[in-house]
């Protein structure tokens, strides 16, 4: 089962006096529960790609064309009150820095719970505190009572990234857009987190668009994979077969980059 | 409640903090008190106590009316006290909420909004509250609205500055992406991390409002007579300064001391960030 298809995505930037292209017909779909790898050096567009899926697209800044149908609607073209109503319960997004993504004078608990009090107004406090301590249960934090209580400040970087994801997961999504997730954390936390989220993916059956410009990563954990360069994609496919026999020049060199580190 | 205070406390130990605590807490507990108890009625004369010294009956002396100096400065800390807390409280409401508005959306409207904003700035607050209540007339509630309205730009322009900053920070963009609407996000998201820079705003604004009130009543533009006001009786004072200096003295000393607590305060809250 589709849940997302892009259709011809163009964005453009309208800051100067010509339209600057940055992302050029862009079209791929995503299965229900499929992991799906998006890579491409800085400036390929990825990033942005991915925001205009989420619907953080500042509207009057730039102009965006084609088709993002998710659940049946046009992120491009429905208003923003439809729009927020499928942010943070159909989708969620995890950012590249923990440390600022969280806000400082919130309890972890209350934005844990944030969806749940934004989407699910019928559910109770203490229901909603279950929820939010079973999640921070599930992303494997010790003692998730304590977590609940405290404060971003208190937290390690790591432990950051699982609230966020926590925060991400309370209200069950079916796309998790993950903007180079790990990118801010040490190679060992690195790996904690990527198997995480394949274990949620499994268990709860969540599809996970995963940006990264790390191609190892890409190839550890995403089925299907899509390599961007200056706005378009370049090639696309099964992670495998991308990996093991490129077809385009641009990806022969990026596969030949990739550095020999195993965990 | 005991236990906050407790806190804050421990949190705040150094000198500022409590020497500005206990002086605003003494004025608070003489403005409360002279809503209902003054130890003679403010405006009873006596033609006998006419600039009477102060002593073991009238602790203050008595004015040229033979009223009592302790009695009137009471009622007087009280009008300014409450002209000034209700003074701040809108300038900084209102002011939060322009500021606000301009700071999270921007663009045209901030820019239209802040230009108003810019123009009653260019205007010294004390002369715009007096083109007000030219306007309006004068009276308490007439002078809470004219400094409100004149202490809102510079409310407007902190909160704005601090609300622009916060909202391009990632965790306002992970709020958004959780769906949460506009006012959510200004008013949960962004208010509490914004609130030292407006609690030490608000407690200079407080300390501006009660040198604006007092300066306004001696200007006779205030609180209108009978009703005490600090401002108007150092204004009257001025004539027997020679005859009965302690007139101007007690009532000078009770202002000075207003704003010295809430300078103190201030002072002490932000010796700890």
């Amino acid at each position: 089962m589709k849940i997302l298809s892009v259709k011809d995505l163009t964005i453009e930037f309208h800051d100067h006096k010509l339209p600057e292209r940055a992302v050029e017909k862009v079209s791929f779909d995503m299965d229900e529960g499929e992991v799906l790898g998006l890579v491409g050096e800085s400036g390929s567009g990825k990033s942005l790609t991915a925001m205009a899926i989420a619907g953080l697209l500042p509207r009057k800044r730039l102009n965006a064309f084609g088709e993002i149908i998710f659940e049946g609607k046009d992120m491009l073209k429905i208003p923003r009150s439809e729009l927020r109503e499928l942010q943070g319960d159909e989708l969620s997004v995890i950012f590249q820095e923990p440390m600022t993504a969280l806000n400082p004078t919130m309890r972890i608990g209350k934005q844990v719970e944030e969806p749940l009090f934004i989407h699910h107004k019928e559910l109770s406090d203490a229901e909603r505190k279950a929820k939010a301590l079973d999640w921070l249960e599930k992303v494997e934090l010790h003692d998730p009572e304590r977590v609940y209580h405290s404060y971003p400040h208190e937290l390690s970087g790591g432990m950051r990234q699982r609230v966020m994801i926590a925060s991400a997961m309370v209200s069950d999504p079916k796309l998790l857009i993950a903007d180079e997730p790990t990118t801010a954390l040490d190679v060992t936390v690195q790996a904690q987190i990527i198997k995480l989220l394949l274990r949620l993916n499994l268990k709860q059956k969540v599809a996970i668009l995963f940006i990264s410009h790390d191609l190892s990563l890409v190839k550890q954990i995403s089925e299907n994979v899509i390599v961007m360069q200056n706005g378009s994609i370049v090639e696309k496919g099964k992670t495998k077969d991308v990996f093991d026999s490129p077809v385009e020049e641009y990806t022969k060199k990026l596969v030949a980059a990739i550095p020999e580190v195993r965990f | 409640m005991i236990k906050t205070v407790k806190k804050l406390f421990e949190k705040y130990k150094g000198f500022n903090f409590c020497a500005g605590l206990i002086i605003t807490a003494v004025i608070f507990l003489i403005a409360v008190t002279g809503i209902f108890y003054t130890p003679y009625p403010s405006t009873a004369m006596n033609a006998a106590l006419k600039n009477a010294a102060p002593g073991a009956a009238h602790i203050f002396g008595c004015d040229n009316y033979g009223r009592d100096i302790f009695s009137r400065v009471m009622e007087g800390i009280k009008n300014t006290f409450f002209i000034s807390f209700f003074t701040v409280l809108l300038g900084s409401v209102a002011g939060m909420i322009l500021g606000a508005v301009c700071g999270y959306y921007g663009g045209k409207l901030d820019n239209i909004l802040m230009r108003l904003n810019d123009a009653l700035f260019a205007f010294p607050s004390i002369l715009l509250a007096m083109v007000i209540i030219a306007l309006v007339g004068p009276g308490a509630f007439n002078v809470v609205l004219a400094l409100g309205i004149a202490f809102i730009p510079s409310f407007a322009r902190i909160v704005r500055a601090e609300f622009k900053k916060q909202a391009s920070l990632d965790y306002i963009a992970g709020a958004k992406l959780m769906g949460a609407g506009d006012i959510r996000i200004m008013f949960v998201h962004i208010l509490p991390n914004i609130l030292p820079v407006l609690i030490s705003s608000v407690m200079i604004g407080f300390n501006n409002a009660v040198l604006a009130e007092a300066g306004l009543s001696f200007l006779g533009i205030g609180v209108q007579p009978p009703e005490a006001s600090l401002g108007r009786m150092l204004s009257e004072a001025q004539a027997f300064l020679f005859t009965a200096p302690w007139y101007a003295v007690f009532t000078g000393l009770s202002i000075a001391l207003m704003v010295l607590g809430f300078a103190l305060l201030s002072e002490g809250i932000s010796e700890k960030k």
